[in-house]
């Protein structure tokens, strides 16, 4: 006789029908939260750890960052007279390390995310593609 | 007198005035059996023309009710608003390498999709989609329906079998004992109608309902039998494997159910019938329980048209309540759903019967 007990209005199933219908019928605030990702992006967060960044002025090609790595990401090349870190970026965690060992703060990480590439070698970030150049304010 | 699609076709050519001339060249050749087979082939083919159409709808309206239901987007590249994406998906299936597994059974492998397409197809025969738009009036539509729908099973268990996978066999087992267990619940409430109607035939069933109790109340059998009516509606959501009862494909334990070896051309097949079934289900219940196609006539458009209008309103009602269900609830047990349809459905549909026979004995209706 257990089935007495049990409760046969079914009110669970309605309420979550009541829910659903609200839903379809766009009552109060049931924005999409989802985006239409190639043609509009969300924003990322200020501290978003994306590719790297490295100031062309500040960098003294020290190596503290290449040391500091936990993955080897990090390689120092000879580029245009000077040395400036090289990323491979497969190999990269994005967690940041490099970033806070730098001791010029010549380092920085962009809001940069769509990295996926086709070879294992375009994903190697030499100086040409990491170094940017700070404006300088007058 | 009009009844069924063929003579609607000679009627509507006798009225533009071109039966005659086409008769005439085809008796002249003494092969007047000839044009009645192009006839048929016409039917046959806006048959078929309107359930893949309604089956792309239908796929689309699901993912984007589901997406509204999850705050989503769903399609919406494709065409506006995402409309055209069953065709691309089409596309993408008949180009998908077709994948036979080396330790299929290949025969019965390959047959199984299409006989569960044939068979929801043919579901579609003694559905009365409006006044006359019936392809034959059967004097057993009823029982024809539900011997059709029993064929079901068996392709899904072949299907499950032959593709020698424990997913898929599982899926199917499943499958069999859900549908066993629920056409019988159906078959009792579908005879609880056609005690009151006297006739197996769809289209005296929906002519039994026409009118009005009081001027206001349409006389549609759920009325008179609400419980019969949630009883059918169960039922038929448990048949066609829908959430909360789509044992057969149960995503998070089977991969896909029955159809998880099938690939390309075949898997589109299941999903056609699947959709296919949806609709067909629905229109059944709507033939059954919702007065069919009767509703207010309109002067001056013809009352196959209006017919028409009633039936398709009225069956994407039930879809949309389908979908709708499936947007909300999660999947009960295995054994909650054989406990639902032994313990609870089949008695609750024999009471339902005992009381329509009563009331039709007693003539109190
Ligand atoms: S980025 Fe910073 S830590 Fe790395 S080489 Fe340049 S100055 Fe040194
Ligand atoms: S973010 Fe981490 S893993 Fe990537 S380069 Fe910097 S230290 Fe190495």
């Amino acid at each position: 006789m257990a089935w007495i007990s049990r409760n046969w209005t079914m009110i669970g199933i309605i309420k979550g029908l009541i829910v659903t219908m609200k839903h379809i019928l766009q009552v109060g605030n049931r924005k999409t939260v989802t985006v239409q990702y190639p043609y509009e992006r969300m924003k990322v967060a200020p501290r978003f750890r994306g590719k790297h960044a490295v100031d062309e002025d500040a960098c003294i090609g020290c190596g503290i960052c290449e040391v500091n790595c936990p993955n080897s990401t990090i390689q120092i090349v000879k580029y245009d007279t000077r040395w400036f870190p090289e990323f491979n970026l497969g190999m990269c965690l994005f967690c940041g390390l490099c970033v806070d060992a730098c001791p010029m703060n010549a380092l920085k990480m962009t809001g940069d995310y769509e990295l996926a590439d086709y070879t294992r070698e375009s994903l190697v970030y030499g100086p040409e593609r990491i170094l940017f150049k700070k404006e300088v304010s007058k | 007198m009009i009844t069924n699609a063929y003579e609607l076709i000679v009627a509507i050519l006798s009225a533009i005035g071109v039966y005659d001339m086409i008769l005439g060249y085809f008796q002249d050749m003494g092969m007047e059996f000839i044009l009645k087979v192009i006839i048929v082939l016409v039917e046959i083919a806006v048959l078929l023309v309107f359930v893949l159409l309604t089956v792309m709808f239908l796929s689309w309206l699901e993912r984007k009710m589901f997406a509204v239901v999850q705050a989503r987007y769903g399609p919406m590249v494709t065409g506006p608003r995402g409309l055209f994406q069953p065709i691309a998906d089409g596309i993408k299936l008949l180009s998908k390498e077709d994948i036979i597994p080396a330790t299929a059974d290949r025969w019965i492998f390959t047959l199984a999709p299409y006989i569960v397409f044939v068979s929801v197809l043919l579901v579609y025969i003694p559905l009365p989609f409006g006044e006359s738009l019936i392809v034959s009036d059967l004097r057993v539509g009823l029982l024809y329906i539900i011997a059709i729908s029993a064929v079901t099973p068996v392709s899904i268990l072949l299907a499950g079998w032959a593709s020698n996978n424990k997913y898929s066999l599982m899926g199917a087992i499943r499958a069999v004992a859900q549908d066993i267990s629920y056409t019988i619940p159906l078959a009792i409430t579908a005879i609880a109608v056609v005690v009151f109607v006297g006739s197996l035939s769809t289209v005296d069933i929906v002519n039994a309902q026409q009118g009005y109790w009081f001027g206001i109340i349409p006389k549609w059998f759920i009325f008179l039998q609400p419980l019969g009516f949630i009883l059918f509606l169960i039922a038929c959501i448990a048949e066609m494997g829908r959430i909360p009862f789509d044992f057969q494909e149960s995503e998070q334990e089977l991969v896909a159910g029955f159809f998880t070896e099938y690939s390309g051309m075949k898997f589109a097949m299941f999903f056609l019938a699947e959709y296919a079934h949806l609709f067909a289900v629905s229109g059944i219940i709507v033939t059954i329980f919702l007065g069919g196609w009767t509703g207010p006539a309109i002067p001056i458009i013809p009352i196959q048209i209006t017919s028409l209008i009633y039936f398709i309103i009225k069956t994407y009602a039930v879809i949309f309540f389908a979908m709708w269900l499936r947007d909300t609830v999660p999947r009960v047990r295995i054994d909650q759903l054989l406990h639902i349809g032994w313990k609870i459905m089949i008695p609750l549909a024999l009471l339902n019967l005992l009381v329509a026979a009563f009331v039709v004995t007693a003539g109190v209706i």
